[in-house]
């Protein structure tokens, strides 16, 4: 309790000295150092109130004998009192200094001088003689004008902008960067206020004719500050023009969702998607600046999280919304594909490109074998064109869920021997990292695998057991070893299809799982199936419904 | 029904004392008691502010007020001025108390304390007065800031936002009056020309008469009974202005010539009088043979230039406008004597001055040289 009111004693005298240099903020310099320091201030008056309250007028006075200085001023920036709620925690604290039962004459002289203040506060700043003479003799107040009198200047500014961005060259009616940059500092306070949400609208998307950036930074911070907390609906052209502005803006937005993902519950797609849609930034990255920095913020958080499971789903769900959004978009506006994805060859970013659901069933196998060939061929060549090697084709393919994870499934299905092409992706998309060699002996072992798995799903009984020694795992080996992971997937994948699997499958789980992480591993696996399936409409009821109940029944183990 | 046409009374006179010294003897019960009616008045307006025989029967009993205190004459409204106000009475009365300093110590702090009770749970269905409070401040302030630091005045008077704003409540006015006693409006306007500032005034009539009909209040749009057809205001305003010479006078030389054009062309009933008044200003002048311009004789007169300025703009008008100032320009010079050289009659130079220029204004266009049109 000490230190708190050793510290509020602290910022007292801060900001008191504060607002004495910004005076009324009419100066740029004023102007521009009130707009930085709002939220602060009005954590700053939330605290001050909570103090004051539980005080008694005489108390108060003696705690902060210059208490009404401080209040005063606050009352004349103009700035303070239109940001947010600092107008009603200003007229609160004032309210604590007023005097139950007054003594004597000075205490009786306070109160009317609070009085005076909470009037001047509330009977808004009158300017131009004329306007109030005007009204006053028809006989209104400003509480029946001051609303309309907004509207009309704000849509008379946004106008005025407008005009200001289609007429180029007609130099007399441009607006002057001064005022422009002297609009949007005012405009910072007003942010969540909605009448002026036309103004904002309008400065975000008429950029004018000036080749720097005018607009104040202050300016795009508060009006991304205010999309990401919901406390301002824009279109979305004037959310994608605040992106493609003031780039901080954009890493913000995307912080912000990692933010919000990573406190979520842990493997949920659904809720994923959730999420990135709430963001807007599928539909901003629909130009191809915005998503290319989108694209970089995912590759980094992969490099830096090791290539977690989990921001390769996100990635996933995220390409998903994307070109979900992209073929709502207007088709005219279209940017050519090559630009989102700059450094690959047309003809892959083509074939990954293609929905799966577009593509008939029996076209899926060939069309695997197609992107095996195109990948294995920009991994394998090693000339300058190429960008990155294989980490970058590898970033690449992860992008789409929806084949990379369909190849496992494939292989299984078919009776026939496994296609080479096939067995590589499979092997590249687990471990990219590997030799020519290595990768062929993961090959070689996942082959096996897959003969076995093969002849036991035509065996009338299967245990647990068989399936482990059959996969050729046990507990000597590292389980994190890619390949171990590859071949936990098979196996995960063959008892969900397989006739008999859904008898062992808790057995061969519970076998598999021998960390915490591997759980967690098996659930995000069961997740990232039962959406897909959903999503693509594959799903046969028998397997749904048991991946669903596993899925269940782990979740309530960790 | 009758005991809340008393209350609107009643409270109709507290809002006018609210102002007064009278405060002085109110204690904190009149305060609350003063709040609550003003609560309830406003709820009454929130829920039957559309409901016909309701409203009709409001309106009347303020109109009935402001007959009897014989207002229209006099000056603003000391009580409710306007069924709209109903509906923020609360924070008219709550304003008007917080500026009167003579409000006693116990009264005051009473009053604080109902505005301002501090955070806490908000009311589901209507706004709070504390929030209707807090967000007049913080628009006040987005007017003030935008005032100073982005509003341009708009050379175009009829588009700027602090005229149009007046104009619009100029409009709402004339139209309540127009409702409350037919002869209302005349009345009104004169008792606002003696106290106005006269210059703003006359802008504001202007651009008052180029607005475009009002459009309803949004929560009146599902009232269709309601008697408001649009230019009503503009009706009375130009109904007005032809019966007082002087002022029109007066509108007709302070107002830009363009501004003027258009507010003849709007209002048709207008231009003869127009077109009178420019005919008596231009028998004024006389031909200077050593100048060789025509000048006034008194220093009210107006010059040359503004003449011409005003037939320059009025012959840029569509038609019929156009015609009929071709028409009185030509009658007039034919009055004259129908001479074709210039210093003899100003009518005929003004229409050589104004053939002239539109022949130039031609060539520049690139068009070919026809002076049929003029």
């Amino acid at each position: 309790m000490a230190q708190e009111s050793v510290d509020l004693s602290c910022d007292y005298q801060f900001w008191m000295q504060k607002l004495s240099v910004w005076d009324q903020a009419s100066t740029l310099g004023t102007q521009q150092d009130t707009c930085v320091h709002l939220a602060r201030f009005q954590e700053f008056l939330r605290k001050m109130y909570e103090a004051l309250k539980e005080m008694d007028s005489n108390t108060i006075f003696e705690r902060f004998p210059t208490i009404d200085q401080l209040l005063a001023k606050a009352c004349w920036n103009p700035f303070i009192l239109a940001y947010d709620e600092s107008q009603k925690i200003l007229i609160w604290c004032l309210c604590c200094l007023i005097n139950k039962e007054p003594q004597n004459s000075r205490q009786s002289k306070l109160n009317s001088w609070v009085q005076g203040v909470l009037s001047h506060i509330l009977s808004a700043l009158r300017f131009d003689k004329e306007v109030a003479l005007f009204t006053q003799g028809l006989g209104y107040a400003p509480i029946d004008y001051y609303p309309g009198l907004l509207k009309n200047m704000v849509l008379s500014l946004a106008s005025e902008l407008r005009e200001n961005h289609l007429n180029g060259f007609n130099t007399q009616r441009r607006m002057t960067p001064e005022r422009l940059a002297s609009l949007s500092r005012v405009c910072v306070p007003l942010i969540t206020l909605p009448d002026v949400d036309p103004l904002v609208e309008a400065l975000l998307v008429c950029h004018g004719h000036e080749p720097q950036e005018i607009l104040q930074p202050e300016f795009f911070e508060a009006v991304n500050e205010a999309i990401l907390l919901k406390k301002i609906s824009l279109p979305m052209s004037a959310v994608v023009c605040l992106w493609l502005r003031h780039l901080p803006s954009l890493e913000k937005a995307m912080l912000h969702l990692f933010e919000k993902l990573i406190s979520s519950e842990r493997n949920c797609l659904r809720r994923i998607e959730c999420f990135i849609k709430d963001s807007s930034l599928p539909q901003a990255a629909c130009h191809p600046a915005i998503f290319r920095v989108v694209d970089e913020m995912f590759r980094c958080a992969l490099l830096e999280t090791d290539g977690a499971p989990e921001i390769i789903a996100t990635i996933q769900v995220f390409m998903q919304c994307f070109l979900e959004a992209l073929e709502k978009e207007n088709k005219q506006l279209r940017f050519a594909l090559k630009t989102y994805f700059p450094y690959t060859s047309p003809s892959l970013a083509m074939v990954l490109l293609q929905d799966p659901q577009d593509v008939p069933r029996g076209c899926w196998l060939q069309t695997l074998k197609h992107i095996s060939e195109l990948l294995r061929e920009a991994v394998e060549d090693q000339t300058h064109g190429s960008r990155g090697g294989p980490l970058e084709s590898w970033f690449l393919f992860i992008h789409f869920g929806g084949w990379a994870e369909m190849v496992a499934e494939q292989l299984l299905r078919s009776a026939a021997e496994p296609p080479a092409a096939l067995l590589w992706l499979l092997a590249f998309y687990y471990s990219p990292h590997d030799g020519r060699q290595q990768r062929a002996q993961t090959m070689v072992q996942v082959k096996a695998v897959l003969g076995h798995l093969l002849a036991m799903s035509r065996s009338s009984s299967l245990s647990a057991r068989d399936l482990q020694t059959a996969a050729g795992q046990d507990t000597e080996t590292d389980p994190r070893a890619p390949a171990q992971q590859l071949i936990r997937h098979l196996l995960l994948n063959f008892v969900l299809w397989a006739p008999g699997g859904h008898t062992i499958a808790r057995d061969v789980i519970t076998l598999m799982a021998h960390t915490a992480e591997i759980t967690h591993e098996i659930i995000g696996f069961l997740d990232q199936t039962l959406y897909r399936w959903d999503r693509l409409g594959i799903e046969s009821p028998r397997s749904g419904k048991l991946a669903r109940e596993l899925l269940k029944e782990l979740r309530t183990q960790v | 029904m009758e005991s809340l046409l008393q209350h609107l009374d009643r409270f109709s006179e507290l809002l006018a004392v609210s102002r007064t010294a009278h405060v002085r003897t109110w204690d904190p019960v009149t305060v609350r008691r003063a709040l609550q009616w003003a609560r309830y008045l406003r709820h009454i307006h929130r829920r039957f502010g559309r409901h016909g025989p309701i409203r009709t029967a409001l309106e009347r009993r303020l109109h009935n007020q402001w007959r009897q205190e014989g207002v229209f004459g006099r000056g603003p409204v000391p009580g409710l001025a306007s069924f709209q106000a109903l509906g923020h009475c609360d924070v008219l009365l709550s304003l008007r108390l917080l500026e009167n300093q003579a409000l006693g110590d116990a009264a005051r702090h009473h009053l604080v304390q109902q505005l301002f009770p501090g955070p806490g749970v908000p009311d589901a269905d209507e706004e709070t007065l504390q929030e209707s409070l807090a967000r007049l401040a913080r628009c006040g302030s987005a007017v003030h800031m935008l005032r100073f630091n982005g509003y341009r005045k708009n050379l175009n008077l009829q588009e700027d936002s602090l005229m149009k704003t007046q104009a619009d409540l100029l409009l709402e006015r004339l139209q309540e009056v127009g409702k409350a006693e037919a002869e209302g409006p005349a009345r009104f306007l004169s008792s606002l020309w003696e106290r106005l500032p006269q210059n703003n005034f006359l802008k504001v009539i202007a651009v008052a008469l180029l607005q475009p009909p009002l459009s309803p209040r949004p929560q009146e749009e599902s009232e269709p009974s309601i008697h408001k057809t649009p230019g009503e205001g503009s009706q009375a305003l130009v109904h007005w202005l032809l019966g007082n010479s002087e002022v029109f006078a007066a509108f007709c030389r302070a107002l830009p010539a363009g501004l003027l054009t258009l507010v003849t062309s709007r209002h048709p009933a207008l231009s003869p009088v127009y077109l009178g008044l420019l005919t008596d200003w231009g028998q004024r002048l006389h031909y200077d043979l050593q100048k060789g311009i025509w000048v006034g004789t008194e220093s009210q007169d107006v010059p040359w230039e503004e003449l011409h300025n005003r037939f320059q703009s009025l012959c840029q008008a569509p038609p019929p406008l156009k015609d009929k100032v071709l028409t009185a320009l030509e009658t007039c010079k034919a009055q004259d004597g129908d001479f074709e050289v210039p210093g003899l009659s100003i009518w005929t130079d003004l229409l050589l001055a104004l053939r002239s220029g539109a022949f130039r204004k031609r060539q520049v266009l690139g068009l070919s040289p026809g002076l049929s049109s003029v």
